[in-house]
């Protein structure tokens, strides 16, 4: 396991937390987190970074990075991430996007299809099924939401979620502001983008076909928040598309199945 | 001192055995069409009767989809009242700003009822409540951005010469040219009302515009609150007036203290219990992070979390009982907040039309006279706050 160090990156925006570690492989590899702004410590991470160069940048809003005031759509995130992989020097990159970050890692395939050699999209939103909406994140109990974001009720996460939970409904007060400070800005960071089209693009299935990189779907069996069909939906209209299924695992698989999603990666992104 | 009747138009007839929210989702088969024709009636009568009593003024606002308050358009409320009333100033608090859009109709309606009034209208502006962005599917993050920018539009709209051109973030207007003008020059009074966002109450310092505390809190929340909106206008350099400040609370008014509350109690808890439930989501990036600790030190003392009666006296979270109590509680806290406007909710949940009445007609002849007595009048009414 080799440990990624935490350090800055300036942009166009502002500074964005970066975390960076590990060496190897054909090209580096881009983490794009979820609307939980996981990363730093993550088992995943460093598993890749055995044998891969990893770098997670924090998107606007989420940990210390700055710049949010000028995101105000998908648009932006897609512009402040390619603006972010040219000032990491990569002009050639794998790129792995869990749920949120699963969306903007497409919208970044699709713009600079060139730029991506291999993508992996893990319970990503971004799309419109109908008939299949994306579960309501906003503005649900912490407590609520940890069911559908956790298979394991017992994960760290999840328990910190629901002890927030209990204690907002109760006295917000009581609660130390920087508990509740992250899982604030991160919602309004995630509405910023996703509150309406909720938490998709409508242009985005339409502009699949731009994708040129082999792309590995992977679905949570026991995800509460992302229905299998958008992970269909995104496997149909990649040209080169794969679609796994994770039995057992929920919609942070990349939080609690570490070694198997790693697995999962390495073995798409090859040697 | 001006006293104000307020009202909220509430549904009184959600099924006893629905214990959901009154907000966002509440089934609008609840909503029954002819009950609701006769509650718009009755409750605009209620409106009119502070009129014939001598209050200086009622007011109005805006909700949507929800039991709480019928009022989608406090508007349509206000320009009845415009025509059947002849001296009260009629308080819309507010239109919600981001939910125009353009929001160059605020600027027209607005114009239309201070007209159609002869120039008594008292324009509020609001952000919204929290459930009304889930309502209208509109971007939380933006709300505040929107209504700045919303604000300057209607400001300018009535203020500049048309036709100008607003090209900003949000909105991108190539002809703003409203028909018809305000009657009150510059324009009308402007009240915003909040529950202690410190954004809010700098924007209202800075534009010298009045701040209306919005109810169900603790007294405590109410008197920091006021605090902070007389510190806020200490740092623009100048002394809050106090008809920059007005209060919102519910007072009932019965012969004596038992009977008051006997009547009360059971309305009391109806929209408790029944029509608050839901009120207080807080979307994502509604409130930032600079003044969510601000809110959420008054959080634990909303209505919600009542338990007892004794709590609801203690925090005067309603204002109920003889004319002498209501009077002396009365005046005691306008003298300790330094409020110049008392809004008072004199109908509430189920509260039936006779109590209401009776209500309205004992604050107005024995307590009000009273207040008027203590709190001679500042010169007020027609000058508009912002003036200066």
């Amino acid at each position: 396991m080799t440990a990624l160090a935490a350090g800055t990156l300036e942009t166009r925006i502002g500074a964005v937390e970066l975390h960076t570690g590990g060496e190897g492989g054909p090209a580096p590899l881009l983490y794009l987190h979820s609307a939980q702004g996981e990363g730093p410590g993550m088992a995943l991470l460093e598993h890749l970074a055995d044998s891969r160069r990893v770098a997670v940048p924090l998107f606007p809003g989420f940990g210390s990075s700055e710049g949010l005031e000028h995101i105000d759509d998908i648009e932006d995130a897609a512009f402040h991430l390619l603006d972010v992989t040219e000032r990491l020097g990569w002009t050639h990159c794998d790129v792995v996007g869990v749920s949120l970050g699963g969306w903007m890692a497409a919208e970044l395939a699709v713009r600079w299809p060139e730029r991506i050699r291999r993508l992996v999209l893990v319970n990503a939103v971004g799309l419109y099924v109908e008939g299949s909406p994306i579960t309501e994140i906003f503005g649900r109990p912490f407590g609520e939401l940890a069911d559908d974001l956790f298979a394991d009720r017992d994960h760290p996460l999840a328990q910190l979620m629901r002890t927030v939970a209990d204690t907002l409904e109760k006295d917000p007060a009581a609660i130390p502001f920087d508990v509740v400070r992250p899982f604030l800005e991160a919602l309004a960071a995630t509405a910023k983008v996703g509150w309406n089209p909720y938490l998709h693009d409508p242009k985005l299935l339409g502009r699949l076909h731009r994708i040129g990189a082999p792309t590995l779907v992977v679905h949570g069996v026991r995800d509460g928040i992302v229905p299998r069909p958008h992970a269909e939906a995104y496997a149909a209209g990649i040209p080169d598309a794969q679609l796994v299924d994770l039995d057992g695992a929920a919609h942070l698989a990349a939080l609690e199945r570490p070694d198997e999603v790693a697995k999962l990666v390495l073995g798409h992104i090859g040697d | 001192m001006r006293f104000f009747s307020f009202h909220l138009m509430p549904y009184p007839g959600l099924p006893p055995d629905y214990d959901g929210p009154a907000w966002i989702t509440c089934p609008n088969s609840f909503y029954d069409p002819a009950l609701g024709g006769s509650l718009y009636n009755r409750y605009i009568d209620e409106l009119l009767l502070a009129e014939e009593l001598g209050f200086d003024g009622v007011c109005v606002n805006e909700h949507h989809q929800n039991a709480y308050g019928t009022m989608p358009s406090p508007n349509l409320i206000a320009s009845i009242l415009a025509h059947r009333t002849s001296r009260v100033r009629i308080a819309v608090v507010g239109n919600a700003l981001p939910l125009y859009d353009p929001p160059t109709r605020v600027a027209e309606e607005f114009a239309m009822i201070d007209c159609i009034s002869g120039g008594r209208l008292i324009a509020g502006m609001v952000v919204g409540g929290g459930p009304e962005y889930y309502s209208f599917s509109l971007n939380p993050a933006q709300a505040r951005e929107r209504f700045a920018e919303a604000h300057d539009i209607i400001i300018r709209a009535w203020t500049e010469p048309g036709p100008f051109e607003h090209i900003g973030k949000h909105y991108k207007l190539r002809y703003v040219n409203s028909w018809p003008r305000p009657v009150q020059q510059p324009h009308p009074e402007i009240w915003i009302p909040g529950v202690g966002s410190l954004e809010t109450l700098e924007f209202v310092a800075r534009h010298r515009y009045a701040y209306m505390g919005i109810p169900y809190f603790h007294i405590s929340v109410f008197e920091r609150m006021f605090k902070l909106m007389r510190e806020a206008c200490r740092n623009e350099g100048y002394e809050a007036d106090p008809l920059q400040l007005g209060w919102l609370v519910p007072i009932f008014v019965a012969d004596t203290d038992e009977e008051a509350r006997r009547r009360y109690e059971d309305h009391f808890w109806y929209f408790v219990r029944r029509l608050l439930p839901g009120i207080n989501i807080s979307p994502p990036g509604y409130t930032s992070v600079r003044s969510w600790e601000n809110i959420a030190k008054g959080a634990a003392s909303f209505a919600l979390n009542l338990q007892s009666w004794d709590e609801v006296v203690a925090g005067h979270y309603a204002i109920v009982g003889s004319p002498e109590t209501v009077a002396e509680i009365l005046a005691e806290d306008v003298e300790r907040m330094g409020v110049g406007n008392l809004l008072g909710l004199f109908q509430l949940g189920t509260l039936p039309a006779e109590d209401t009445t009776r209500n309205l007609e004992l604050f107005a002849h024995e307590v009000m006279p009273k207040l008027r007595a203590a709190f001679p009048a500042t010169g007020h009414a027609a000058a508009p706050l912002a003036a200066s």
